[in-house]
């Protein structure tokens, strides 16, 4: 539980600000207490609320911000008190858990912005720089801020006017007019390439399952794709499809299940595992076409993270997870929108890394990814409850203007 | 009926160097250009207007680096000779802060300044209300161009009462698109600009409002300028203007097309001279 203090003065009873503000924390479910009600005793006499707050940390910190605008000021900050790492991989008893937001931290006498913004991380304090650090990268010694004194949080701002946010004002968009979101999403790609944005592609098998990997290799091909992610299922399915003709087994022209095609995937697996790695298949003119090849063509760095249930994997497959989510942290700054096409676990993982400001797009045809990813806490992520294949097709449409 | 204490007297600035240069309200389109000679006509027009229904009007010299000081009303507020200049939002209009207040002192008001901080964009935010049997109420509209807390500020500089309305419709972005005070009894209110609260504190304070509907607040109609009992409109649809007739006021429009191009109409234009709010 947090408590922070907030300050309301002016003439708050009869603009109703007082009963607004009241409202807000009590629609936040949080827990108030006014400790100090001064009432201005003629009309032109300001009135002035002290008002404690209780509840969740990250409620409170949301709260505290909204309620700024209304002219709230929050009491005393004070300062980010910071308590050294006492092991390596693990945080301080109390340690202050971070949300994707923007956030600062008040130490020596100053606010200090937080540099990589991450959900469920902690944050380290050192040489004038405070940045998150999730838990299995802190070392001994590490300065970590503990409690949440001294640390604010800044809600993203709401998004208004003609952009899709406006237009999508609903989560999820199974009862919205896809052309119209498809024409959308590309502006908001166009428009984050314009201000020097990398655009981050996440992919399911899904995505060559239902024939949208051509589609999406073209966009690789013309350069809309900066950083891709996904797991062994994607790439394999993605190189089956363009060295074999079949996804799983199945033909990608025809849709029908081909004669011994449910070891396809292994067979280029194995050959992939072979030449060593994807870059040194393409090398070699085993594997010509697709994401994957587009991507060691064009120099698109790519992030697979591997799982449990991998067969294989291919041999570029990180398959120690953290290492893995260390390698896709490592290509999150700069990205200012994600495409998160038809994947459940990665996008939720990606998701995980990206600071609030990031442009979440969620395509799939099951409305459960979206409504999960928002659940934890990725406000930004939009959902198109749609199939991916059809999607991707339309997007290239918009974006290269040649179909 | 008991006229308006205020407003007949109103400073204006010529619009030589109008146009939009930069977008800063859902209505500016940079690629949507002004016709200088028609802005010049419009202004020209509502000068007019204000000057025959009985209202002194003084002007300010343009300059050309600030193309928004044409809407005068966000210089500043005036009580008596107490002058509390503007604290602009957007980098854009903020060198208007100090021609304002120069314009202000050298015509001997006391300017009063708020913290630097706070943003408020003067009358555009806040307009008196005085009901028959209480204080002048000044509404000061937030969230899009001046913070809540202005309105604490202003109440201390200005010893008045303030009540601060929430601003909801980013088309509607300053007080003056949804607030016309037109007696102690009536004002023409756009509440679709407001939040729930800021629509019970007007229906609290104003007796008869005439209620806007969306579209008749979109077409401005609430930043019309009132000349003791003439209405000077940006546009009059028939249902607003038969309202107003039937309460005994004469109805003016004055077209001012070019400057809807910026999201000003005709109150926008124009900073009543003559307000006291004690």
């Amino acid at each position: 539980m947090a408590t922070e203090t907030i300050e309301l003065r002016g003439h708050i009873v009869d603009s109703l600000l007082l009963a607004k503000v009241l409202d807000a924390i009590v629609d936040a479910g949080v827990d108030y207490e006014i400790t100090t009600f001064d009432l201005g005793r003629r009309a032109v006499d300001p009135s002035r609320a002290v008002i404690e707050l209780d509840g969740d940390p990250e409620v409170v910190a949301g709260l505290v911000d909204d309620l700024q605008v209304h002219g709230a000021n929050r009491l005393d900050a004070g300062t980010a008190r910071l308590v050294a790492a006492d092991r390596d991989g693990v945080l301080p008893a109390g340690f202050y858990s971070t949300t994707n937001l923007d956030t600062e931290v008040f130490v020596d006498g100053a606010w200090l912005a937080v540099e990589n913004p991450e959900m469920d991380c902690g944050i380290v304090v050192a040489g004038g720089r405070a940045r998150t650090v999730p838990v299995h990268r802190i070392r001994a010694g590490d300065p970590v801020v503990v409690g949440s004194d001294g640390v604010r949080v800044h809600a993203p701002p709401r998004r208004r006017g003609s952009s899709v946010f406006e237009f999508m004002n609903s989560d999820v968009s199974s009862e919205k007019p896809k052309a119209l979101l498809v024409a959308h999403v590309a502006d908001r790609i166009r428009a984050a390439r314009e201000r020097g944005g990398r655009i981050l592609a996440v992919c399911g098998p899904a995505v060559v399952h239902t024939g949208g990997a051509p589609d999406l290799a073209r966009l690789v091909d013309a350069g809309w794709v900066d950083v891709l992610f996904a797991g062994n299922g994607f790439a394999t399915h993605d190189i089956e499809s363009n060295v074999l003709g079949t996804s799983l087994g199945v033909s990608v022209a025809e849709g029908t299940p081909t004669e011994g095609g449910h070891s396809n995937h292994l067979r280029v697996i194995n050959e992939v595992r072979r030449h060593g790695s994807i870059a040194a298949a393409v090398a070699a003119g085993y594997l010509g076409g697709g994401v994957m090849a587009a991507c060691v063509r064009r120099g698109v760095p790519f992030v697979l993270g591997g799982s449990i249930r991998d067969d294989g994997p291919l041999p570029d497959v990180l398959t120690d997870t953290a290492a893995a989510a260390d390698a896709m942290r490592a290509q999150v700054p700069g990205v200012a929108v994600a495409l998160m096409l038809a994947s459940t676990l990665h996008a939720i993982a990606t998701g995980n890394c990206l600071p609030a400001g990031v442009e979440t797009f969620c395509v799939d045809i099951n409305q459960a990814v979206v409504t999960k990813l928002a659940d934890r806490g990725s406000h930004q992520a939009l959902g198109i409850v749609t199939d991916v294949g059809p999607f991707l097709g339309d997007l290239a449409e918009h974006l290269l203007g040649d179909r | 009926m008991a006229e308006l204490g205020w407003g007949r007297r109103y400073l204006m600035c010529p619009p030589q160097h109008f146009g939009v240069l930069y977008e800063i309200n859902p209505w500016m389109h940079r690629e949507v250009a002004v016709v200088a000679d028609r802005a010049a006509e419009q202004w020209h027009g509502l000068r007019a207007a204000l000057e025959a229904a009985g209202a002194e009007v003084v002007t300010m010299d343009p300059h050309p680096e600030v193309p928004d000081l044409v809407f005068t009303a966000n210089a500043g507020i005036v009580d008596r000779d107490r002058f509390v200049p503007s604290h602009f939002r957007h980098p854009q209009r903020q060198p208007e802060t100090e021609i304002d207040a120069a314009w202000f002192a050298t015509r001997g008001f006391t300017v009063a300044r708020l913290p630097a901080e706070i943003r408020q964009e003067g009358a555009g935010d806040a307009l008196p209300f005085t009901p028959k049997d209480g204080p002048t109420v000044l509404l000061a509209g937030y969230s899009f161009r001046s913070d809540a807390t202005a309105a604490t500020e202003l109440s201390r500089l200005l010893d008045a009462v303030v009540r601060p309305v929430q601003l909801v419709d980013e088309r509607l972005y300053h007080l003056d698109l949804t607030f016309c005070p037109l007696d102690e009894r009536r004002a023409i209110c756009a509440p679709s600009g407001w939040d729930a609260y800021g629509r019970k504190v007007v229906e609290a304070l104003v007796p008869e409002p005439l209620w806007l509907t969306d579209e008749e607040a979109l077409a401005f109609c609430a930043n019309s300028v009132v000349v003791g009992t003439t209405v000077v409109m940006p546009s009059t649809p028939p249902r607003v203007g038969r309202q107003l007739e039937a309460w005994g006021f004469d109805v003016v429009e004055s077209r001012v097309d070019e400057f809807l191009k910026a999201g000003g109409g005709c109150r926008c234009l124009t900073l009543a001279l003559d307000v006291a709010l004690s």
